[in-house]
């Protein structure tokens, strides 16, 4: 336990296009909610959608 | 090689340090420490386990502390306080609540619910006191909040009364259940900890995978509230009717899905509901594992369960459930990335278990279960 890592949390946004459905992930931004159309996509520049936001661990 | 050895000729007071020319301080150090455990074992091991104990009890004061002080920056920096909310939020934090008399179970359950609901009702009222300019989210992400502070308050003083109860009877057998019980409630109170940043930004926690795959469903369909923070859409899929039914998202709530069910009820011919919800997975078991059952799929105290099966049964309506595995911490923590992976396959599952129990021109009522934080619709 004494050489245990410890574990941080960090939360991601994946935001995908409505048109071309190309996926972007990037971090957690506040005010972040799901299904929100926020920015326009890098590929076609149609609106993009949030679909997910999750958490991922990593060892510090 | 066989090597044989005689057992039989072992010489007892060599062994024991008992013969006549064997020093005496060699026996005492065979006898004293028998004769300290059979007088003292109780007391030597009531030593170890209560030092053992404290460290746990420390943790869950740390935590304790730590969910009042988040809960209180949180109203100070996050929303426009009148006063000073410390002495409000302390009396929050001690309230009790009294549930009804069990002897006689005759309508037990609309006792608990009135119980709760007034609770939360009282609760709701007196936060928004704090701040009248208060949005309906940021109200529940308070409630919530002082929630996770009250349920580890009550934690730490359960547990801290055990352990000096049977400190002060000096009690061995009375400390047992406490450490047999203390890492699952350890499990527990590092989950609600844990779970406060979530809540406090505004991100969706593992329970809200249900209200996810609904939420989903609902987009770009008319809304309307249908019951006190719940929602409801109607679409049509494969010549069958659909209602949507979920939480008012993006809002920290679980909605009233029992009412707005009876409301859908006593006005369309239903036959088939299905709930979608988070289920604590087994120890073995892998995490956001999707399984289909039958049943209603709602955790929580009862209240709501115990409706929609009435419901259910008074219609003859067949509930379906599908359900993604998960640990307690995973349940009400930041969603992981298996969970939110797994939305696009449940929704895809509800969309065959349709097809699969329901004819064309049939009814069915999709219900998203769980707490909705950062979840829309």
């Amino acid at each position: 336990m004494i050489f245990s890592k410890k574990k941080i949390i960090i939360a991601y946004t994946v935001e995908q296009c409505i048109k071309c459905e190309m996926l972007t992930k990037r971090k957690f931004r506040e005010g972040d909610i799901l299904f929100a159309e926020l920015s326009k996509c890098s590929s076609c520049g149609s609106l993009t959608r949030i679909e997910k936001i999750f958490g991922e661990s990593f060892e510090q | 090689m066989l090597i044989l050895v005689n057992f039989t000729n072992f010489d007892f007071d060599q062994l024991f340090s008992m013969g006549d020319d064997s020093n005496p301080l060699m026996m005492l150090v065979w006898i004293l420490p028998i004769i300290l455990f059979v007088f003292y074992g109780q007391h030597i091991q009531l030593l170890v386990t209560s030092s053992q104990l404290k460290k746990g009890i420390k943790k869950l004061d740390g935590f304790r502390d730590e969910s009042r002080t988040e809960l209180i920056n949180y109203l100070k920096r996050n929303l426009n306080v009148k006063d000073d909310p410390v002495k409000k939020i302390d009396k929050f934090l001690d309230y009790f609540t009294i549930m009804p008399v069990d002897m006689d179970p005759n309508g037990i359950v609309e006792k608990v619910r009135h119980t709760v609901r007034s609770r939360e009702d009282y609760t709701r009222k007196h936060v928004k006191s704090l701040s009248p300019e208060m949005t309906d989210i940021e109200l529940t992400r308070v409630q919530t909040l002082l929630e996770i502070a009250s349920s580890l308050q009550m934690i730490y003083k359960i547990i801290n009364h055990m352990f000096l109860t049977a400190k002060k009877q000096n009690n061995y057998p009375l400390i047992l259940p406490l450490q047999m019980i203390l890492p699952f409630i350890m499990e527990q109170a590092e989950a609600m900890k844990d779970a406060i940043p979530a809540f406090k930004t505004g991100q969706p926690v593992g329970d809200g995978i249900g209200p996810m795959v609904v939420g989903k469903m609902m987009l770009n369909i008319e809304k309307e509230t249908i019951a006190f923070q719940t929602t409801f859409a109607k679409t049509d899929f494969e010549d069958r009717t659909i209602f949507l039914l979920k939480a008012e998202g993006p809002g920290s709530t679980v909605g009233r899905p029992a009412d707005a069910l009876e409301t859908i009820v006593s006005n369309n011919k239903l036959d088939a509901i299905i709930m979608i919800d988070a289920a604590l997975k087994l120890e073995g078991e892998d995490s956001a594992s999707i399984a289909q059952g039958f049943g209603a799929a709602i955790g929580g105290i009862g209240t709501e369960k115990f409706q929609i099966e009435a419901i259910a049964t008074n219609n003859t309506i067949p509930i379906f459930s599908i359900v993604v595995k998960q640990s307690v911490k995973e349940a009400i923590t930041l969603m992981t990335k298996e969970i939110a992976d797994k939305a696009d396959d449940v929704r895809l599952q509800v969309y065959d278990m349709i097809l699969e129990n329901t004819k064309q021109g049939q009814s069915v009522a999709i219900i998203g279960v769980g707490n909705t934080a950062g979840v829309p619709q």
